[in-house]
């Protein structure tokens, strides 16, 4: 992969008291494509995340984003210089209305500083039409589905007008018609410019949107690589799947080619 | 693409009926306040004196809907800048010898600089934290009230001059009261279409994702908490004035911020004319105590019961029907029961 790094994190190690759930991670992400973060379950994808934006201050390490150092800045001015991410347990305005939830990231997110509230809603409105929900701004977020609730997190993001968007498992409880859509969506907007990193648990959506993944597993990097190669790596099927599963495919292998060649 | 187009509930006829009766809603406040001016004309002085006690509650209240109403932190102490308010105006007038405007505007700038330096530290505190946090600093700033005598003149209080000439002296005060409830009204209005507002709102029903999407958080709390301190201080300034006497135990009473927090909460917290309207509420709500049970211990009770009840059944103010957001029936009561439990 080559071209210009927009992204790069340098050692970067978060503890909590004995524990490190992230640990010296070195990564690096390429203007202009799709990442996806994956590992099992308690891997450290979240942390990861929330020590990059600001969150959470890292314990050891470096963050550079377009080559400035942006460690340890609070969240606010990470959102400001175009980084813009979702949370995996949605967090929307409640007491707002759909249109007024995207507003609020148009007015302080990349651009913000050029708008005025007036000028946001309008902005709002825009965003709502690309992600196709403009028929619900309007609406109070409480009054939506799970679905368009994931879909406002990403509107909300995406009003901020980031260069880089981190998606923190945006697909999770939709089912595969809702998936579909959001993949569409995901690559429309890589599309339109934006560098996306993508934390995903479904796997057909990382190998769908994906150009590159990259597997966290007890806080380390556990590969890299094109989703072909990363999926079927051992290690990572392993992690995954466990010790057994691995064992037990490779006795199953073992025995089709044995009655094969009988 | 029509099947999308359904969405979870079809709120456009709602819509209508909502803007519908904002209007209304503005119209009918708007008139009000009309009335209020004239009213001095047909008043007799004990409905004044009322009406002023009743405006500052209003104004304390509106300070308190940005801190507590807008922005989601429940601050108990805002008595506090009351007390700075009262003192500090009493002071400049006493010991500076302002005129008392220039030592009002003294009181309330006092009121919002304590409000940032405490609001610095303390505003990092969440919830329950942060509720206690406040009460504590107002209880501390009325002891040392109190008991820093060469100061504040202690336990004997601070005299101040009557207001001259003194047949005006009701006049006076009732429409710097009203002036200051307007000036509430307004800053709430155009903070609450600008970006100030928002963010309060954002923070209130979210912090992490508030920060996330660019908001000074810091900074947007502070401005909340400095303004509530602004209204609450200058409604000190104004009772103290108008009360020629400042003591410590009167004007740092934590009965005042339990009166200015059931204010918004009655009338609607969050909204601009909530507080406004509730302070009128409490007021009725204890006047027919009084009326109807003379007998003291026993209407405290009935008004604790009356507050549970309103707290429970509608936390959203009256303004939740007023505004047309919901109607007034038996199932939307139930149902904010449902919403609002833990």
């Amino acid at each position: 992969m080559t071209g210009e790094v927009i992204f790069e994190t340098q050692g970067i190690t978060k503890h909590f008291g004995g524990l490190a759930a992230v640990d010296n991670v070195n990564m690096k992400i390429y203007r202009g494509e799709i990442l996806g973060l994956i590992g099992p379950n308690g891997a450290g994808k979240t942390t990861f995340v929330n020590v990059i934006t600001g969150m959470l201050p890292p314990t050891r390490g470096r963050v550079f984003f377009k080559g400035r150092d942006i460690t340890g800045w609070p969240a606010y001015k990470i959102g400001r210089i175009g980084i813009a991410r979702t949370f995996q347990i949605v967090k929307p305005f409640r007491g707002m209305t759909v249109r007024e939830n995207v507003a609020v990231g148009a007015m302080f997110g990349h651009k913000g500083g050029e708008r005025t509230a007036q000028e946001a809603l309008e902005k709002a409105d825009e965003v709502l039409e690309f992600v196709e929900m403009a028929h619900l701004r309007n609406h109070f977020a409480d009054q939506l589905t799970l679905a368009y609730l994931k879909r406002l997190e990403l509107a909300k993001a995406l009003a901020m007008e980031p260069e880089l968007l981190f998606l923190d498992e945006v697909m999770a409880g939709l089912n595969t018609r809702e998936i579909e859509e959001a993949m569409d969506l995901i690559r429309k907007i890589n599309a339109s410019g934006v560098t996306l990193l993508i934390i995903e648990h479904v796997m057909k959506a990382i190998a769908g949107v994906t150009q590159r993944v990259f597997v966290l597993n007890f806080g380390t990097e556990l590969a890299q690589g094109t989703p072909e190669e990363v999926l079927n790596d051992p290690r990572v099927i392993k992690a995954y799947l466990g010790e057994k599963f691995v064992e037990r495919q490779r006795r199953l292998l073992h025995q089709k080619s044995s009655t094969t060649n009988a | 693409m029509t099947e999308k187009q359904k969405g979870p509930m079809t709120l456009s006829r709602f819509d209508k009926l909502a803007s519908n009766r904002q209007r209304l809603l503005l119209v009918g406040v708007f008139g009000f306040i009309v009335v209020l001016f004239v009213f001095p004309l047909i008043a007799s002085g004990f409905w004044m004196r009322t009406l002023t006690l009743l405006f500052l509650l209003a104004a304390m209240a509106q300070g308190w809907n940005f801190i507590g109403g807008y922005t989601g932190y429940a601050a108990f102490g805002n008595v506090a800048f009351f007390g700075i308010g009262a003192y500090g105006t009493a002071l400049s007038m006493l010991r500076l010898h302002f005129p008392f405007l220039p030592a009002l505007l003294v009181g309330g700038a006092a009121a919002m600089a304590f409000a940032v330096v405490i609001g610095l530290p303390v505003l990092r505190l969440k919830g329950h934290y942060f509720a206690i946090a406040t009460v504590a600093l107002a209880t501390a700033l009325g002891e040392v009230a109190d008991f820093w005598t060469d100061f504040t003149g202690g336990a004997a209080g601070l005299t101040l001059p009557f207001f001259r000439p003194i047949s005006l002296s009701n006049y006076f005060f009732y429409y710097l009261a009203l002036l200051l409830v307007l000036l509430g009204l307004g800053l709430t209005y155009l903070i609450m279409n600008r970006k100030l507002g928002y963010s309060w709102v954002a923070i209130r029903e979210d912090e992490d994702a508030a920060k996330m999407m660019g908001i000074n958080t810091t900074w947007a709390k502070v401005v909340a908490f400095a303004l509530s301190a602004l209204m609450a201080g200058l409604a000190g300034g104004i009772y103290a004035y108008w009360n020629t006497f400042v003591l410590a135990e009167e004007v740092f009473k934590i009965e005042y911020t339990l009166q200015m927090i059931l204010a918004t909460v009655l009338g609607g917290p969050g909204t601009i004319f909530g507080p406004f309207i509730g302070a009128f509420m409490y007021y009725i709500l204890i006047t027919l105590l009084v009326f109807f049970l003379p007998v003291g211990q026993l209407h405290e009770t009935i008004l604790g019961t009356i507050i549970i009840l309103v707290m429970v059944f509608t936390p959203q103010g009256i303004m939740d029907f007023l505004s047309g957001r919901k109607k007034l029936t038996l199932s939307s009561l139930l149902e904010n029961i449902r919403m609002h439990r833990v």
